[in-house]
């Protein structure tokens, strides 16, 4: 396959993946704990927009905002159940509880719509478009340009209104966001709502070209939980960087080498990483409380 | 022989009533439901007991979240059942091959992965599993691939064969007795509060002489050698070995077995195998959604009783039946002080960011004698004692002690030369009693399960620091002046020559100072040399025949109190323009 074109499948896979990794680091900067069920919410997000468009055949970018806003209320959900009663307590409680969260999610999905593979919608219709002479799926192109406006939308929320610096303000100390006077347990609600939409969005953006099956989820936390790693733990942008570079190990090395080859050595690179470079290669975030 | 004493106390003693009742139940129940099916689901809650004895070892005692305990399960299994189907192996080669080649990977991987902080360790621990998974995929003359090897025969032992259903089942459970005793001898009693004290205090235990990478090592180590062999039962019990083993569904089982019975509890791994093996049996009516509700059993338990069942059921046997407290042992002999050794720091340095906390400080301090630290906050007090300690890493300089220089050994070394040490802010266990507390850090010296001799030593520092009464009052329900005291009675456990004290007197009232004071001045007169740092010159003066000031990083006073005290620099650098007060707080 000539290389562009592999470039291209990369930068979707990897659009998709840093939507996933982004809702893990805003749990992580918000509440210092793992949401080990992240991955579990892309599943859950991928079968709504499955069941949805069995009941409103609509292109997928129509679906989106309804998954999203759902997707949003599971979120609330998750931070009521399995973090709010276990926040004063070690981080480690709060991993044993999402990781028991994503059981039920898990084989929720699995009883509701079996085990075999679903396809979301396209976003905006199937075939393809030819760019200067590059053969680009109109799934990859509008999964690129919906996650980079996901994207560019939350900077802006993060960095340009006052909720998004009550939010940043409470992921960095959240004593002293309380001192302040800013509602530290709403803003917290609001971070996992940000995170599960996020993930639904990525569960419909990844549904459509690679299908989904309920058990899907333990891969893309174990990815995005890498990408987190890789581009040091809590750190925004290195998390975007982690997850495009998960993306092309398993695009344009596995076509270089295979699959399972490529796999060993983005495991192995990680080990790497952990042993030579414990803070990823971006470095921790700045007041890190992990 | 005092191990089997032990066990036999612990069998007799310990174990209560509803334990036994709750065994014989399970005993029976085999008896009772007597078909092929109720026999084998017995079997493998046998095993999964076994796997979990094991992920307690370093979930709940080191206190480490790995994921890599249904590695080690699953790699046991492909070593077993590659050795068996392949070469005809019998089960008294199989099972030392799993259990051996499983820690094998342990002994790997620990030397990188150890170190690492909570988060780190979780995922490289997963990591190593799906490494591993891959490798049983893709490596397909091997492993059989996908599909794995099936056929895999019937244990065989020393050339006669155990069947399925009865004979299996008792091999199994024989096992899991054995692990559990063995489990029970390294992490029962005095070993269970020391380990206790690494995962709460970890700076703590380190002062008291632990090394805690070689203990999370050996747990480590222990886990994938209980995991293996388990795994080598599984796949003798299943007859086919396949990539299943491996998945992250296995880890999660083990997982929640400890969570739901209990971390550390022994009966705990036991019960909460029976009870999650069966627990699908039991939602069978809930159809396809039954595996939802062993997620909901798992989070209930988080959120609700993080002690598990076992720990949920001695709380409530504490609340309904509450014990009296033991009469206190009767006190032991005081521990043997280290020879006297004279302590000679020359231009040790430590930097912060751009600030030199400590900035070439020489410092001789002889044997016997008695010197208090004072400065104003921020001036290295702190840092300087931490690097004595070993809880910090000089920049440069040297420690000389006892003949050698000890600057940037580990705590647990400086220890174990005879420096000890209390902390600024009180690091105890909280729920546990002020005399285990003080007997924990006496582990590397009395060992093993039985608390006896430690205990009695305890209570010889207890009557010293004149705490025999609050001996078993958890230590969380101690007022402050109290407080100190136990970490003065912790730091004596190892007959330090030298003793280090960050503001024992702090948050103290006049009467405990007074006291405390009265306590050091009897220490420092029985041959102990003293270092403690405080703000209240009073308070020193009652003991100390020599003060140290700090400015800066630097010393700018040395001499006897009367001396330093009026000592222009030091007025002006930490006592201000006020003249010089009796309790001055700065």
């Amino acid at each position: 396959m000539d290389f562009l074109q592999l470039a291209v499948n990369a930068l979707a896979l990897g659009a998709a993946y840093a939507l996933v990794a982004l809702g893990f680091v805003l749990i992580l900067n918000a509440t210092a704990a793992v949401n080990f069920a992240q991955g579990d919410l892309v599943a859950a997000g991928g079968f709504l927009a499955v069941a949805l468009a069995g009941i409103l055949p609509v292109p997928g970018l129509l679906l989106l905002p309804l998954v999203a806003v759902l997707m949003a209320a599971v979120g609330l959900a998750v931070c009521a159940v399995a973090y709010w009663p276990l926040r004063d307590r070690p981080p480690v409680a709060v991993f044993i509880s999402t990781i028991a969260l994503g059981i039920i999610l898990q084989n929720g999905l699995n009883g509701l719509f079996g085990a075999e593979p679903r396809a979301a919608p396209p976003l905006s219709g199937s075939g393809h478009l030819e760019i200067g002479g590059l053969v680009v799926a109109r799934q990859s192109l509008a999964i690129m340009v919906v996650a980079a406006l996901l994207i560019v939308g939350l900077r802006s929320l993060l960095w340009h209104t006052q909720l998004g610096r009550r939010l940043r303000a409470t992921g960095q100390d959240r004593e002293v966001a309380a001192a302040l006077g800013i509602p530290v347990g709403a803003m917290v609600a609001l971070t996992f709502a940000l995170a599960a939409a996020l993930a639904g969005a990525a569960g419909l953006l990844l549904a459509n070209q690679f299908f989904i099956t309920p058990t899907h989820g333990t891969d893309f936390i174990v990815k995005a939980y890498i990408a987190v790693v890789i581009g040091g733990w809590g750190r925004v942008g290195g998390a975007l960087a982690g997850a495009m570079l998960v993306a092309l190990f398993e695009t344009v090395v596995a076509a270089l080498a295979d699959y399972a080859v490529a796999t060993g050595l983005l495991y192995g690179a990680l080990l790497a990483i952990l042993v030579l470079r414990p803070q990823g290669l971006f470095g921790e975030a700045e007041g890190r409380r992990a | 022989m005092t191990a089997i004493l032990h066990m036999r106390t612990w069998l007799v003693r310990d174990l209560n009533i509803l334990l036994l009742a709750g065994a014989a139940v399970l005993v029976a129940w085999p008896f009772v439901a007597d078909d092929a099916y109720a026999l084998r689901l017995f079997t493998q809650a046998g095993i999964y007991a076994l796997a979990a004895l094991g992920y307690q070892f370093v979930f709940g005692h080191a206190g480490a979240l790995s994921l890599a305990q249904g590695a080690f399960f699953g790699l046991g299994a492909y070593i077993a059942g590659i050795l068996s189907v392949r070469f005809g192996a019998g089960f008294e080669l199989t099972l030392p091959a799993a259990a051996i080649g499983a820690a094998t990977l342990a002994a790997l991987i620990a030397l990188p992965v150890l170190r690492l902080r909570s988060h780190y360790f979780a995922l490289a621990t997963l990591g190593i599993g799906q490494v591993i998974l891959l490798i049983a995929i893709n490596w397909e003359s091997v492993t059989g691939g996908a599909n794995g090897i099936p056929n895999v025969p019937a244990l065989s032992l020393f050339g006669g064969t155990v069947g399925r259903g009865w004979p299996m089942l008792v091999l199994v459970w024989s096992l899991v007795v054995a692990g559990a005793l063995c489990a029970r001898l390294l992490t029962g009693g005095l070993s269970g509060a020391a380990l206790q004290l690494m995962r709460e205090q970890p700076m703590a235990a380190e002062a008291s002489g632990i090394d805690i990478g070689r203990i999370r090592f050996a747990a480590l180590l222990l886990s994938a050698l209980y995991g293996g062999a388990a795994g080598a039962l599984q796949v003798h019990t299943v007859r086919v070995v396949s990539p299943e083993v491996l998945e992250f569904q296995v880890m999660v089982m083990l997982l929640a077995i400890t969570v739901i019975g209990g971390r550390t509890s022994i009966a705990g791994a036991i019960v909460g195998a029976v009870l999650l093996i069966h627990l699908p049996e039991w939602f069978r009516p809930l159809e396809r959604y039954y595996l939802m509700a062993y997620g909901a059993v798992l989070l209930a338990m988080v959120v609700a009783a993080p002690w598990g069942l076992m720990g949920a059921m001695r709380r409530a046997r504490l609340h309904w039946l509450p014990e009296a407290p033991p009469p206190p042992p009767s006190a032991g002999p005081l521990p043997a002080r280290h020879p006297p050794a004279r302590l000679e720091i020359a231009d040790l340095t430590r930097q912060f960011g751009g600030v030199r906390a400590v900035d070439g400080i020489d410092l001789a301090v002889a044997p016997g004698e008695s010197v208090g630290v004072i400065g104003a906050n921020g001036s290295g007090k702190t840092t300087l004692l931490n690097m004595i300690a070993g809880a910090e890493t000089p920049d440069s300089g040297q420690i000389l002690w006892a003949g050698g220089d000890i600057a940037g050994l580990p705590a647990y070394r400086i220890q174990r030369a005879g420096i000890a040490r209390s902390f600024q802010m009180s690091k105890l266990v909280e729920e546990m009693s002020v005399l285990d507390n003080v007997a924990a850090a006496a582990w590397r010296e009395f060992g093993g399960p039985d608390q006896g001799d430690a205990r009695r030593a305890a209570m010889g520092l207890l009557d010293l620091l004149e705490l025999a009464e609050t001996a078993w009052r958890p230590c969380g329900a101690l007022p402050p002046g109290l407080r100190r005291r136990v970490e003065i009675a912790r730091a004596l456990v190892g007959g330090p020559a030298l003793l280090l004290l960050d503001e024992p007197a702090a948050g103290l009232t006049a009467g405990e100072r007074e006291r405390l004071a009265g306590t050091l001045a009897a220490l420092n007169a029985a041959g102990t040399t003293l270092v403690v740092v405080d703000h209240d010159l009073g308070f020193l003066e009652k003991f100390a025949a020599r003060l140290i000031c700090l400015d800066q990083g630097r010393i700018i006073a040395d001499g006897p109190p009367a001396v330093v005290r009026r000592d222009p620099g030091v007025v002006a650098a930490w006592l201000g323009q006020a003249p010089a007060k009796e309790a001055g707080h700065g």
